[in-house]
């Protein structure tokens, strides 16, 4: 109030006049959107699920804007639980970005939030809940910024999305238990007879010698794949000769999709919301979370002839399944589908990159960009069909020389390997299908940075334990780290390394970057790149924002493990929709904190064992238990309470509990293997131990009891037998045993016949969740 | 004996009852697919099989197809989708391009649609073919001093394409041969100069290839080989287009070029390990 007094009334005119002026220029028009979030039901399988609509829609309507309005989002959460709305993509102030427990604190069950910010660019975008997994369960939808002045052509928001009848919760929960239901609803189990009958013994046993899992290109199983919500619908507006620009993003939660039209070649005219000059390929790979605006032309008919509709056709990277998008009017013409992979090659790709201590070699070809696929020794449309089934040994390899050049094992490499090594992944190079690349975008417009400001250098190597489902940069998870403090006005630059066996979208919230992509000042600017085993790529930002911005891995269950990285600007002012930073902090982490529960029990002739488990990034607690049905079987538990060391977290330190009860005959007395006596009549003994895992996946356990006695024992669980044949074996210095083989009929339920040295034989049920 | 027969008439009902019984809520249609012989019969029935859900009757002659389904489990659309993808058309699905050419040779049929597009091509090829022979004729008639060069380079090329390192031996002696035999004073003055200089060096080249039988020292000759030979001709206004091409991961990832009598990229560097690499960077002509 003070102040007042000391200006004077032409200034206080002058600051009217500016006050006014500014007000006209920023008179935009207001854009008002009313979400409303329900719970409802949906039927996208067969079976009628839970899911989340908005307006009850799914996917969220499509909000539309110009370059300059300014939007209002009004959220009114009506579910029972908290939400949160993430605009992907777009630039706007830090509290809005809608990141629960980050940027904000979630919007509580039937309350109203607001989001009001300018839109200051164009470019196809989305938007989608950043809180929990709601994503999975329908909240994505598109979001359409148009220029001022949009080129004269019909165009389509398509948002792609999967759906799954389990819970998310469930999924995530299963992913983390190492569950292959997911493996056994796709059929790629990948087990040994499957492996024997294509002549894959050999691949099969390195790959479990390198201690890896079936291999997979996504984690998840889908009922089903939608465009805008629909496995397959038809747009007949469309005219022949006509061009229909699609604008298309990938709202699901794990899942890549191919991208193929039925009419001819596409044209790539922007990625991510940005403009790129025009690129015409045959196919293109759509990363979770990223966009794409493709050019697609209705082919012109004969005159008289009647008009055919044109399919855009969506197929999951795993090309389980696909949704159909017919362009224009008539009988439907079919894009041809894609052939299922080949996953034994992939193995044992996968066997040639993977070194006995869990790191990728790249064999020196420094990928990057998607350039060099490997997974391509899968794609049958570009290596060759499924070789046919043959027992014998594989005679006919120098036939497939080719592939056999980078086998590590294989010493006699060809002197031409040299150059295999280089272009043997480079799809381009060896078909005649072109497929888009990263080096195939190039900005409209020249990208660089400020040439005066400083520049921050990050490198990040993306990690990951695919056996424990952990995800992580340099092996370390979101809650183990501090935020990455960044100065407003610098240049940041991000050299990411993608040492996991999957392939990462790695989004950046509130800023685009751009990929050093030899493009030189024309680097295409993105807010999404999938980065794939072993590919090391360059981004780099102006920090130009302030407050906290999320850096993650857009696959929803990976960001849930942990899989990202905070970027803080240094002196922001307090984000006033975040009251209690200590508190929202502490439940951000909460995320990748979370343990997650497994348990199994098999109810058998001979009595009755299971376990129970709670682990989560590092820590575990499980309980075993073998319980006879009468004292000569005996009782007893074993608990053990561990933290898991290292990347690939094959080291596990455990302190203990065991308690056993068994009544045999008068004064019988067992000894182990060591000479050291034990009754096991009853027992109750506290012990320290360390679980390791050895080659072929046999987990060797050396354990201390409080009464001195000692125990060595080395088990294999679940050895993949057939589809659903699981065989597991065990033996102690205790002289005891067991070998039991479990059929899985459904998720839940199987059977077990086992052997044990303490109960005999029996059969049994067994439930495990 | 009567009883007998109730019996027999009784087996038959039930039997064809049980048979019938197969596919259940039973709907029929009658479907026109394109299709042109007996293997199309069995691609298309096959196609339609789904045990005790769907399954069709083909007749090659009318090209109907009576379609028996179950309408809870599955749809007529549903069907003959599975029809198209095999690669038979139908009014309401066309089969993808490739799923078409998959076909046996006896069942290409016609297709309707496509009719226009396929005549297209046709007489484009006719076209180019005339074109061919008539450009033929016209190198006859002018005898290029340098077309036996040009003509013994291409077949040094061609079996390095299909990697045959003694293919590439006996055409490149053959080179040797048209190089000795050009007569300089056929050539024109810009023409002379350039020959003069490559000459030595293209001989040395081509007879390096003709004494060994290994490909790799044959295409790491045929690098230096291939750019004398564009030195050549880039300013002789052959009479055929000649395709100056480039693969940029051959010689060691150094990138190489050769030249070709056709457009498509066929790569003598790597041969079926990656024929297609490479792009066209000039076009002389």
């Amino acid at each position: 109030m003070d102040f007042r007094k000391n200006i004077s009334p032409g200034a206080w005119l002058i600051l009217a006049i500016i006050l006014f002026l500014s007000d006209v220029s920023t008179a935009q028009k207001i854009v008002r959107y009313d979400l409303y979030v329900r719970d409802t039901t949906v039927n996208f399988s067969g079976k009628e699920k839970r899911a989340i609509a908005v307006n009850g829609h799914i996917p969220m309507p499509t909000l539309t804007f110009t370059e300059g309005d300014t939007a209002e989002i009004y959220v009114h959460n009506e579910l029972d639980e908290a939400t949160g709305l993430h605009w992907h993509g777009l630039f706007l102030p830090n509290k809005y970005d809608g990141v629960p427990f980050l940027t904000q604190m979630p919007i509580k069950p039937h309350t109203t939030h607001l989001y009001r910010f300018a839109i200051i660019q164009n470019g196809t975008h989305w938007y989608h809940s950043h809180f929990g997994l709601q994503e999975q369960i329908g909240m994505y939808g598109s979001m359409i910024l148009n220029k001022k002045k949009e080129p004269d052509i019909s165009t389509v928001p398509i948002v792609l999305s999967e759906w799954t009848d389990l819970k998310p919760e469930n999924v995530h929960r299963m992913l983390h238990n190492a569950s292959d239901w997911f493996a056994i609803r796709k059929g790629t189990t990948q087990s040994y007879s499957e492996a024997i009958r294509q002549g894959y013994f050999k691949t099969k046993l390195a790959n479990e010698w390198k201690r890896m899992n079936a291999m997979d290109v996504s984690d998840v199983y889908y009922e089903k794949f939608l465009i805008n919500g629909k496995n397959e619908s038809q747009l007949p507006q469309f005219k022949p000769g006509e061009k229909v620009r699609l604008r298309i993003s990938n709202g699901g939660a794990s899942t890549y999709f191919w991208l193929k039209y039925a009419g001819g070649k596409m044209t790539v005219v922007a990625n991510d919301g940005n403009d790129v000059e025009p690129v015409e390929v045959d196919r293109l790979i759509i990363a979770v979370s990223e966009t794409y605006d493709v050019v697609v032309t209705i082919p012109e008919v004969t005159p008289g002839a009647k008009p055919v509709s044109y399919e855009f056709l969506v197929t999951s990277e795993d090309r389980t399944k696909s949704a159909s998008l017919f362009l224009g009017d008539g009988v439907k013409q079919l894009a041809s589908p894609m052939p299922r992979l080949k996953y034994f090659e992939g193995m044992k790709m996968m066997n040639g990159m993977m070194k006995m201590n869990g790191d990728l070699y790249d064999m020196g070809m420094n990928m990057s960009l998607n350039k060099m696929d490997m997974n391509l020794v899968m794609y049958p449309e570009i290596t060759g069909a499924i070789k046919e089934k043959s027992s014998e040994k594989v005679a006919q390899k120098p036939k497939t020389g080719k592939m056999d050049g980078m086998e590590m094992d294989d010493k006699k490499q060809s002197a031409d390997a040299g150059h295999m090594d280089h272009n043997m992944y480079n799809s381009n190079a060896l078909s005649s299908i072109t497929t888009l690349n990263y080096a195939m975008l190039k900005s409209t417009l020249n990208t660089s940075l400020p040439k005066a400001a400083s520049v921050k250098e990050l490198r990040f190597v993306l990690t990951g334990n695919m056996n424990r489902y952990v995800w992580s940069l340099d092996n370390k998870v979101i809650s183990e780290t501090d935020k990455i403090l960044i100065k407003k006005g610098e240049n940041v630059r991000m050299v990411i390394y993608n040492n996991s066996m999957m392939r990462h979208p790695m989004h950046l919230h509130g800023h685009d970057f751009r990929v050093l992509n030899g493009q030189g000042e024309n680097a295409p600017l993105k807010n999404v790149i999938d980065i794939m085993p072993m590919e090391t790529d360059t981004l780099e930002f102006a920090a130009t924002e302030s407050g906290d911005w999320f850096f993650h891995c857009h696959i929803l269950y990976h960001m849930m493990s942990g899989m990202g990285r905070i970027f803080s600007y240094e002196n922001s002012p307090a984000n006033p929709e975040i009251p209690n930073t200590k508190l929202a902090q502490r439940k951000l982490y909460a995320d990748d904190r979370q343990p997650h529960f497994m348990a199994e029990n098999d109810i058998a002739t001979n009595g009755n064992d299971g376990q129970a488990m709670l682990q989560n990034t590092r820590w575990s607690i499980g309980t075993e238990w073998r319980l006879g049905y009468n004292e000569h079987h005996g009782y007893e538990t074993e608990t053990h309470f561990g933290r898991y060391i290292g990347k690939m977290q094959w080291l596990m330190p455990f302190i203990g509990f065991d308690w056993r009860y068994r009544k045999m005959g008068m004064d019988e007395v067992e000894t182990n293997l060591f000479g050291q006596r034990n009754t096991k009549d009853q027992r109750s003994v506290f012990s320290a131990g360390v679980n390791y895992t050895l080659p072929m996946l046999v987990m060797a356990q050396a354990e201390v009891f409080s009464d001195g006695n000692v125990r060595f024992q080395l088990e294999r669980m679940d050895i993949p037998v057939s589809k659903r044949l699981r065989m597991t074996l065990m033996v102690n210095t205790d002289k005891e045993y067991m070998a039991a083989i479990r059929y899985i009929f459904t998720r839940y339920v199987g059977a077990t016949a086992h052997y044990d040295s303490d109960m005999g034989f029996g059969v049994g049920l067994t439930l495990n969740y | 004996m009567k009883s007998i027969k109730v019996l027999m008439a009784i087996v038959l009902l039930l039997s064809s009852f049980l048979l019938q019984a197969e596919i259940k809520n039973v709907v029929t249609e009658n479907v026109t697919i394109s299709g042109s012989c007996a293997l199309c019969k069995t691609g298309i029935e096959n196609a339609a099989f789904q045990k005790n859900i769907s399954q069709a009757s083909w007749d090659k002659d009318t090209k109907i197809a009576t379609i028996t389904y179950d309408n809870r489990k599955t749809s007529i659309d549903v069907i003959l989708k599975k029809i198209a993808l095999a690669g038979y058309d139908n009014k309401n699905y066309l089969a993808p391009d490739d799923a078409f050419a998959r076909l046996e040779e006896c069942c290409k049929y016609e297709r309707l649609g496509k009719k226009e597009v396929i005549a297209e091509k046709m007489t484009a090829e006719h076209r180019h073919g005339s074109e061919m022979a008539s450009a033929e004729k016209t190198v006859t008639a002018d005898t290029d001093p340098l077309k036996a060069v040009l003509d013994a380079y291409f077949s040094v090329k061609n079996a390095l394409v299909s990697s045959d390192g003694s293919a590439a031996s006996v055409n490149a002696t053959n080179l040797v041969k048209a190089i000795k035999a050009v007569k300089m004073e056929e050539l024109g003055t810009a023409q002379h100069m350039v020959w003069m200089k490559v000459m030595k060096d293209l001989d040395l080249d081509a007879d390096r290839i003709s004494k060994t039988k290994d490909i790799a020292q044959q295409r790491e000759r045929f690098t230096v080989l291939s750019d004398n030979m564009y030195n050549l001709i880039k300013n002789a206004k052959p009479v055929q287009p000649v395709y100056y091409q480039h693969c940029p991961m051959a010689n060691d990832g150094k990138g190489a070029n050769w030249l070709s009598q056709i457009p498509t990229i066929q790569n003598p560097y790597y041969g079926a390990q990656m024929l297609s690499c490479g792009k066209t960077t000039e076009t002389i002509k």
